[in-house]
């Protein structure tokens, strides 16, 4: 069973190349100064168009997790436990990531954390994070 | 600026049928069935006939093939509306529901509006599909990629309840072993079998910190009401109409990462709307619906609606505060997690028991002398939310 991929579209594609390169790009807005994520085509605070992709440093906080141990379908059955965390990245926005290099009950609230950049095929490669 | 009198619908609606399927397991029952069977009770208890339904609002159903649910219940149920609509903003919807099918009689649009839903995932969907109707619901773009099941976005603001607030284990299992307490009284109810704190600790983890116990059942099952304008009501010779007081709503965000807060939801804003058109306040309630996905959300939702401050849901759990006797007896029926769960028309068995237990139809476990009551209903990890007051003819 597959696991669900990512279809980039117009919004996101640029997000997904940066990825396959190695970096996670947040949008830097030129009118207001907002970083976001995800990608969009418009600031989500002014609306702006004005957006600068720029490669986050990786660095992160684990701001809540859960542990999944009953598997969302067939094609995550092999991974459970698998830790779920929302990641508070240092230059402000929130993202929804899982724990890599090591056991799910090690994570704790506020541990520091580091992206690592998990290619799953030619196209995509996703962020997940480890310990600091 | 000068302040502009609203004109609301407080008062303007009154429910005056109320019908519901068995719930539960019920096999070889289509999600159409389900929903008609209550749809029919509902008219009898009314006392009129379905050609006197002219608005139909419907949620929509994981194990139906139609788009449209609302469009292809008319059709089976053999009417043919001037006013309808699917509505899909996930728990929320029952909630919705009532105060758009209020709203369209109050403007006009219709004059008796059946709301109603059905749905069968406890034998119409294999549990894997069950459950993959509710993960495909993440966005596939940042979320879905990473495993994380809906059940997810709800624990992980449960686990920073917890470590903000101190909240634990037992008091997240206390909603449990309360609700299921309730079911007891409920004739129909799934669940009937008496829990514990412990047996619901070791009823194996789905994804910290919830059990098994700890999250809703997964039911087959369809509500159904009629609603009409006051006058209409009045015109019927209804004995005992029940008064939609106030609605609101609020949406923070689609992606659980863009929650503007984890522990605080937009349950805050939804109430105070409701409230407010209702000229009545948290204290003032004698009972709720509060939407139980999982034991966790009980709690916040019991903060958020202004029943105990920010931080003490937990703490007002554990004194009995949301049970008889307590200051806000809570999903009397046993709700979700021991009545029954048939997706998204799961919360319409919220408002069918206020609504009965408003009406003073509820026998053993009857709230005494409830006049005014609650419901909430919210979905998609706290990304909508959606509340209703009711009151008896009284409150008016």
């Amino acid at each position: 069973m597959k696991k669900p991929m990512p279809a980039p579209d117009a919004d996101s594609a640029a997000f997904w190349r940066g990825m396959r390169d190695g970096a996670l790009l947040l949008q830097h807005c030129g009118d207001c100064g907002n970083v976001q994520y995800y990608q969009q085509a418009m600031c989500r605070q002014c609306g702006g168009e004005d957006l600068a992709h720029r490669a986050a440093s990786g660095r992160g906080r684990v701001h809540s997790f859960s542990v999944v141990h009953r598997a969302p379908g067939p094609a995550f059955k092999a991974d459970i436990p698998y830790a779920v965390l929302l990641v508070d990245l240092e230059e402000g926005p929130r993202m929804i990531s899982t724990y890599t290099g090591g056991k799910p009950e090690d994570v704790v609230f506020d541990m520091e954390v580091m992206l690592v950049c998990e290619k799953v095929n030619d196209e995509i490669t996703l962020p997940r994070f480890r310990k600091a | 600026m000068p302040s502009i009198r609203k004109q609301t619908l407080r008062g303007k609606v009154a429910i005056i049928g109320i019908g519901m399927s068995s719930v539960g397991k019920v096999p070889g029952k289509s999600p159409l069935w389900l929903a008609a069977d209550a749809a029919g009770k509902a008219l009898a208890d009314a006392g009129i006939g379905k050609n006197e339904i002219d608005g139909v609002l419907s949620s929509h159903a994981f194990a139906s093939p139609f788009h449209r649910f609302s469009v292809a219940f008319s059709e089976y149920f053999g009417i043919q509306p001037t006013f309808s609509n699917t509505l899909q903003v996930s728990g929320a919807t029952a909630a919705t529901m009532f105060n758009i099918g209020a709203a369209a009689i109050h403007s006009g649009l219709a004059e008796v509006v059946l709301v109603v839903g059905g749905d069968s995932l406890l034998t119409g969907l294999t549990p894997d599909l069950a459950l993959r109707s509710m993960t495909e619901s993440r966005d596939q773009q940042y979320e879905m990629p990473f495993g994380i099941p809906v059940a997810n976005t709800f624990a992980m603001t449960a686990h920073r309840h917890m470590k903000d607030f101190g909240t634990t284990s037992e008091q997240l299992a206390e909603v449990a072993v309360v609700q299921r307490r309730h079911a007891m009284r409920t004739p129909g109810a799934q669940q009937t079998t008496p829990i514990t704190v412990d047996e619901v600790l070791n009823s194996g983890m789905v994804t910290t910190p919830y059990h098994k116990l700890d999250c809703s059942l997964i039911s087959d099952g369809g509500a159904a009401f009629i609603l009409t304008s006051a006058e209409h009501a009045k015109a019927l010779g209804i004995k005992n109409p029940i008064y939609i007081l106030g609605g609101g709503e609020c949406y923070t965000h689609e992606h659980i990462f863009l929650m503007p807060s984890l522990t605080t939801t937009g349950a805050v804003e939804s109430s105070r709307r409701a409230y407010d058109m209702a000229g009545y306040g948290p204290k003032d309630m004698d009972l709720a619906g509060v939407y139980d996905c999982f034991t966790g959300t009980v709690i916040m939702m019991l903060e958020d609606l202004g029943f105990c401050p920010k931080g003490e849901g937990g703490r007002f759990v554990e004194d009995g505060q949301m049970t008889y006797g307590g200051q806000i007896p809570s999903n009397t029926h046993g709700g979700l997690l021991s009545f029954a769960h048939s997706g998204i028309p799961g919360s319409l068995f919220h408002f069918h028991e206020v609504i009965a237990q408003l009406r003073g139809q509820c026998g053993p476990r009857q709230v005494p002398d409830a006049q005014l009551g609650l419901v909430h209903s919210l979905g998609a990890g706290f990304a909508t939310n959606a509340t209703t007051i009711l009151g008896t003819e009284n409150t008016l």
